[in-house]
């Protein structure tokens, strides 16, 4: 656990960071966002002592860090920023070995480990862990800074905009790469962005800050439905509804629907159809391929020409996905229910307008 | 095993080979300089044979500029710690006066001070040659980007461990730039430590500008001339062991 405790910071005249107090669980993400010069990244480099609050005290795991050295401290911190800082002289392997080499670890147990991190954020050792930074692409380099910076496992990583100089698709597969090594090693992370859709997507709170200033703590769910003020009301922007259904996974609103074999034979689709009039269509391996609109079937010449037929892809979303790419499925198909299928694409459920509207409502934390 | 690195040295040692099987040949130096200049009736300088000028220049530079490094590149990265970057100008614009002024004039005014001989050309070469270290070494290590260094930090180095295996190293190229240029310009310079009686290969030059005997000034130049390259190649080939280190400043010097 990290605990903040009216911690501030001042250089002359200015406060780049004012009276903070702020608690962050141990195994959570908590994201710190806030406009360019609101402190956060000054906050963030306090907890490792990189900067030394000018009052107030920060306690890790209960001990106050300013009676810790800042080495010692440091290296119990894994640490990543924007432009990665990859020692440019070593391998991607030494550079990765550097905090465990600060500590003395022995050579097989760093070299087991080195290995163990590339496969972790995905890149290949045998590829990999001889090149030099410049031979990598920039989501590369991230990679290898997330993976320097969990080297030692250590129980807190400090990030600061760890995803930000790299291409938006790069950034959004980093991300989700990054959730789901948080869902196995439950870190105790502290992310610094201006991005909020990487707070929505990664954070199990955020702490947005304007001018020095902690304005609201919370979950995103409660931030994005319950904004503090007018700064986080515009920060969070008009799209809010939109966000929040971003934090939802469609998982829990799928609901069975009548199917319909691509071979079946009309007195079967009657009885499948059972009075509804829509009726999804898969195939034999269970794959929605298309709809049946129970009024084109007498003036339709066969069954298959009755079969409206639609890429799977196109119109079917996971289970889990959220409802934010449910809702855009489905505005971007003009349909007001959409299939869920599973890893496999095989037929789940559906899912309908009425249900998110619902899970709207429901969701108001 | 025939890497580029394995031929780079391979040549080096193969050209330094040549170069002294070439200063041990007298005789052919003779030969060669009696055909080129048939007026002058004596064409190589009596004083020593071109291998022991050849070996007394090499020592001259290699004293002065072991000195030149030793103190040049603990300067350099004194002046760009926290304790002392104020002095940094100071210490920029001192060396850069270290090169403005002449060696000749450092000789006369170190002879009354230090004597004749050795000491005072080592003297005047260490503060020619102290510039271009000082000046690379402090141009490599503010040139080592900041992101670089705060990961070092971050990570939990100490400032030393920081400045030893990642300043250093990334600064390299630059300061190992420095050096070749000193040690280039050393070689030339050294000549003049032969007006007050340190030897070398300005012995024979400053005996035929004096007795105006061409043969004599081609025997101290060519040699002088291939030890400059000699070692240019020599600190080329130890700059390309850092090529990993990325090439920070623009022009090294």
């Amino acid at each position: 656990m990290i605990r903040l405790e009216h911690v501030s910071k001042r250089y002359g005249n200015t406060v780049a960071v004012d009276d903070v107090s702020l608690e962050i669980e141990t195994g959570l993400v908590c994201v710190l966002i806030g406009p360019s010069g609101c402190g956060k990244t000054t906050t963030l480099r306090m907890i490792n002592r990189l900067m030394e609050p000018t009052s107030g005290r920060i306690l890790v795991g209960g001990r106050d860090i300013s009676t810790t050295r800042p080495e010692e401290l440091r290296r119990s911190i894994g640490y990543a920023i924007q432009n990665v800082g990859l020692f440019p002289h070593m391998t991607v392997a030494a550079n990765i070995s550097v905090v465990p080499g600060l500590l003395h670890w022995d050579k097989k147990r760093i070299a087991r480990r080195v290995e163990e991190l590339l496969a972790l954020v995905g890149l290949d050792p045998y590829a990999h862990a001889a090149k030099y930074p410049s031979q990598l692409s920039g989501g590369e380099a991230q990679r290898v800074g997330v993976a320097r910076a969990l080297a030692a496992d250590p129980p807190i990583l400090l990030m600061d905009e760890p995803f930000g100089a790299v291409d938006p698709m790069t950034r959004e597969r980093l991300q989700t790469q990054f959730a789901s090594i948080q869902q196995a090693l439950k870190k105790t992370v502290i992310l610094v962005t201006h991005d909020l859709d990487e707070a929505i997507r990664l954070a199990d709170r955020i702490a947005i800050m304007e001018s020095g200033r902690l304005v609201q703590y919370d979950t995103p769910e409660v931030m994005l439905a319950r904004p503090a003020n007018k700064f986080v009301h515009d920060f969070v922007g008009a799209d809010h509804a939109l966000k929040r259904l971003s934090r939802i996974k469609i998982g829990g609103y799928v609901k069975p629907a009548a199917t319909v074999r691509v071979n079946a034979s009309a007195q079967e689709i009657a009885s499948a159809l059972g009075g509804h009039r829509w009726g999804w269509v898969v195939d034999e391996a269970g794959r929605p391929v298309g709809w049946i609109d129970a009024r084109d079937l007498p003036s339709a010449a066969s069954l298959s020409e009755a079969i409206v037929r639609a890429d799977t892809d196109e119109i079917a979303v996971a289970r889990t996905a959220t409802l934010r790419e449910a809702l855009s499925r489905m505005l971007g198909n003009g349909m007001k229910s959409i299939p869920v299928i599973d890893g496999q694409g095989r037929f789940l459920g559906e899912i309908t307008l009425r249900d998110i509207e619902t899970a709207t409502a429901e969701a108001e934390p | 095993m025939s890497s580029p690195r394995f031929r780079r040295w391979a040549l080096l040692a193969l050209l330094a080979a040549g170069f002294i099987a070439l200063v041990s040949a007298m005789k052919l130096w003779e030969v060669s300089l009696a055909f080129l200049f048939p007026q002058e009736l004596q064409v190589v300088h009596p004083r020593a044979t071109l291998l022991v000028l050849v070996w007394e220049h090499i020592q001259l530079v290699a004293v002065s500029s072991a000195l030149t490094l030793l103190i040049g590149i603990p300067l350099g990265i004194w002046v760009t710690r926290p304790g002392g970057k104020e002095l940094q100008p100071v210490v920029a614009s001192v060396t850069s006066f270290g090169q403005t002024f002449p060696p000749v004039a450092v000789l006369a005014l170190a002879v009354p001070l230090l004597g004749f001989g050795l000491l005072p050309t080592v003297v005047a070469l260490f503060l020619y040659g102290l510039l271009p270290v000082v000046r690379n070494t402090i141009a490599g290590l503010n040139a080592v980007p900041n992101d670089v260094l705060e990961a070092a930090y971050g990570m939990g180095m100490s400032r030393f461990q920081a400045l030893l295996r990642v300043e250093i190293p990334v600064a390299a190229r630059a300061i190992i730039a420095g050096i070749r240029v000193s040690v280039v310009i050393n070689i030339g310079t050294a000549m003049i430590g032969a007006v007050i009686g340190a030897g070398g290969l300005g012995s024979p030059i400053i005996a035929g500008l004096v007795q105006d005997n061409i043969a004599y000034i081609v025997e101290g130049a060519a040699p002088a001339a291939m030890l400059a390259i000699l070692a240019d190649q020599l600190l080329a080939n130890v700059e390309k062991e850092f090529a990993h280190a990325p090439d920070i400043i623009a022009s090294p010097a």
